[in-house]
């Protein structure tokens, strides 16, 4: 199958640490790929120059037929219809979980029944009234996957988004969110360092040693 | 700009009214300016310290009350003490009248000296100033952690000594801070020093533009102060990022305060009682009573100064907040450099005085070049409300700084994933989390610009009131009673911002 996200030859330093070096990537339409390495290896920073978060000082990233990023272009985060979710709680406190859910929505008419549709595949519809803080951990990660999938990201990047729920609870929504993703067809980057998780998952799996990725 | 305009002033020459000043009175300008600075440090250090330690490690009775009331003097301008102290104080005075009643004394028996002094200065900026040293060394002193306070008293040494040789060293970056803040509020300060009829730089630097009509020299001793202003500034920024310093290395357990027993409950009692009767109940008490004695309470005039003063505060309030909301956005989301936040931020150490000259001087040389246009800005109200915007920036922006930085950056990221542009960023997520913050910043700006009198007395448009502006007027007319009400009504507004500062410090102390 043809190549969906392009990662080519990416360096990205901080300072004088060089995070990623050269860094090559390449994932089919509607695979799940899971990223694993050591802390600090640079896993979340690929997420987030592949988001638009960071500017690399060198590489080339092409999504479907679109130029991201070259020495040329660089299209801003908002324009790159990609989806992210992380393991901080990045749900805005002032809106309930409906209007979280459909805070990238601009189509009026239909924001009702894609968040009804979204929040009944996810099986939080009894908590769309209710208020981040009245959250816990495993329904946040729900609402914040919701509100990526909703958008029908062109590719959706997780960053060790069950980060902090019980295991029991993984469980239960492991195969909740690989049907998700299956059903929708969309295209993953996953960042964890659970090896469980990479099961459960992924179809890919990669490890980031040294700025460089290498297939497991 | 218009401190370049100020500083600008030393490269046109010196006029013979500057040597004049140079000669006779530069020296008595410096020397009382020092006198006070000296004077007032000493006196706010002592009423701050030892009420923010008082309340701080010991129970006593009142302890509650004075925890927040301790602050309220600063609600209270130190010209409208002045006013109430040289009353109050005057041979035919309320102070005097009640102790010959009380003494059975003749009518021409004097009790009290003469408050128009430089003494009598030192206590009235002493006694509305000294809440700046209370509030940091209060948080500071919170910020001990208990075990190190608890080794020290396992290691023999008794509460005074523990005071003076481990609490006040650890805190002493705080205290410096807040005694370099009343530093610059007194060498600012116009009102209180021109009542008393103490010549320093500010009356100076008044006398010089409003009786020998020289600008130019004017602006030249501003330059001089300024340069005074700037090494406080520099030493308060100093002391500040030590106390930042400080207390990351600390955790948030505070002391247990110690029960007081008999005589050490009734001083501490006192000790606490005196600053806060002194700067804010006497006041109170005696513009209520000669605000009774007025036929008229609430004149036509008054209700037009409320009226101007609200909408000048208000709308320089709104105006302020909505641009350190922009520019700390700027700062946020398009990396701004933060010291240009910072430079802008040091306008409140200017004096009002210096920057209504220094407004006036830039309008003067706009005007002319836009003399053609026909349309003239010196003497509008746009003087009034960009010396406002500059000096009230400070506040906005440290509440407003603080409230973006409580935003984890996380939030904005996601905003921008799921496809926000900037403007729907600040729109639909920076706004709506900052509401507090904006409030808070707006009514602390207002409370703030309500009391401004210098800048206000210069720069306002004519025939247009505010009511430090009538209060200062009604006084240097000795029509007291009058300047009652006016008066009250200053503090009333002013008491709003305490309101929301005696919360910051009761949620550190949280």
């Amino acid at each position: 199958m043809k190549d969906f996200l392009k990662v080519k030859n990416i360096d990205l330093s901080f300072g004088k640490e060089k995070i990623l070096n050269g860094l090559n990537l390449e994932i089919e339409k509607g695979s799940v790929v899971a990223i694993t390495g050591e802390s600090g290896s640079g896993k979340t920073s690929l997420l987030r120059v592949i988001c638009g978060l960071e500017s690399p000082s060198n590489g080339e990233i092409v999504l479907d037929t679109q130029t991201l990023f070259n020495d040329k272009i660089s299209v801003p985060t908002e324009k790159r219809n990609i989806g992210l979710v992380i393991q901080e709680k990045v749900l805005f406190p002032h809106l309930d979980v409906r209007k979280n859910i459909e805070f990238g929505i601009s189509k009026k008419n239909s924001k009702e029944d894609l968040s009804n549709e979204i929040m009944e595949k996810l099986n939080i519809s009894d908590l769309a009234k209710k208020y981040p803080h009245e959250l816990s951990g495993g329904e946040s990660q729900r609402v914040a996957l919701g509100r990526s999938i909703i958008m029908t990201p062109k590719v959706l990047m997780l960053d060790e988004p069950f980060t902090g729920l019980d295991k029991k609870l993984k469980t239960k929504i492991y195969p909740v969110i690989k049907s998700i993703l299956q059903d929708n067809k969309i295209t993953s980057l996953m960042v964890t360092h659970d090896l469980n998780e990479v099961r459960a998952l992924a179809d890919k799996c990669f490890n980031l040693q040294s700025g460089k990725l290498v297939e497991v | 700009m218009p401190l370049l305009f100020i500083v600008g002033s030393i490269f046109s020459g010196f006029s013979d009214n500057f040597y004049h000043l140079y000669d006779n009175l530069l020296l008595e300008y410096s020397l009382n300016s020092l006198y006070l600075v000296l004077g007032v440090s000493f006196l706010v250090t002592l009423i701050g310290v030892s009420t923010a330690w008082l309340v701080t490690f010991f129970n006593f009775y009142g302890r509650n009350f004075f925890q927040w009331s301790l602050i309220l003097p600063l609600a209270v301008p130190s010209y409208l003490l002045a006013y109430v102290f040289t009353e109050f104080f005057d041979h035919s005075g309320t102070a005097n009248n009640i102790l010959r009643n009380i003494l059975d004394a003749e009518r021409s028996v004097i009790f009290f000296p003469n408050i128009r002094t430089i003494f009598g200065a030192i206590v009235v900026f002493g006694f509305t100033l000294y809440p700046y040293v209370y509030m940091v060394s209060r948080v500071a002193f919170m910020n001990i952690p208990s075990s190190v306070i608890e080794a020290s008293l396992l290691l023999g040494k008794n509460s005074i000594s523990t005071l003076f040789n481990l609490s006040i060293p650890l805190i002493r970056p705080a205290i410096i801070a807040g005694i370099t803040l009343v530093a610059m509020e007194t060498l600012a300060d116009f009102g209180a020093v021109q009542h008393f009829a103490i010549p320093t730089f500010t009356t100076g630097i008044f006398r010089t533009w409003t009786g020998l009509y020289d600008l130019t020299t004017a602006l030249q001793l501003s330059t001089i102060l300024l340069l005074v202003i700037f090494i406080f500034l520099t030493l308060e920024r100093g002391s500040r990022n030590k106390i930042r310093y400080a207390n990351s290395a600390t955790t948030n357990n505070s002391f247990k305060p110690v029960q007081l027993k008999k005589f050490n409950n009734a001083i501490a009692f006192v000790v606490c009682f005196l600053p806060v009767f002194i700067g804010f109940f006497l006041p109170v008490f005696e513009l209520l009573n000669w605000s009774s004695q007025v036929d008229t309470l609430i004149s036509t005039k008054t209700i037009i100064a409320a009226k101007n003063t609200l909408y000048i505060s208000f709308t320089a309030a709104m105006l302020t907040c909505l641009i350190a909301l922009l520019i700390n956005f700027a700062v946020r989301s398009f990396g701004l450099p933060q010291p240009i936040n910072d430079l802008l931020s040091a306008g409140y150490a200017v004096p009002g005085l210096i920057l209504a000259v220094g407004i006036t001087k830039m309008f003067t040389n706009i005007d002319t070049l836009s003399s053609n246009l026909d349309i003239f800005i010196t003497g509008s109200i746009f003087g009034l409300i960009l010396a406002y915007i500059i000096k009230s920036y400070a506040i906005s922006n440290n509440v407003l700084n603080s409230s973006f930085t409580s935003i984890p950056i996380s939030l904005d990221e996601s905003a921008q994933t799921l496809g926000s542009n900037r403007l729907s960023l600040l729109k639909n997520i920076h706004v709506p989390l900052l509401r507090t913050g904006l409030i808070t910043a707006f009514l602390l700006v207002m409370g703030e610009l309500i009391k401004e009198l210098p800048a206000t007395l210069i720069l306002r448009p004519f025939n247009f009131d505010t009511l430090s502006v009538s209060v200062y007027l009604l006084a240097s007319e000795e029509r007291m009673f009058e300047a009652a009400f006016p008066g009250l009504v200053i503090i009333i507004f002013g008491l709003i911002p305490i309101y929301f500062l005696n919360n910051l410090i009761l949620s550190n102390n949280k």
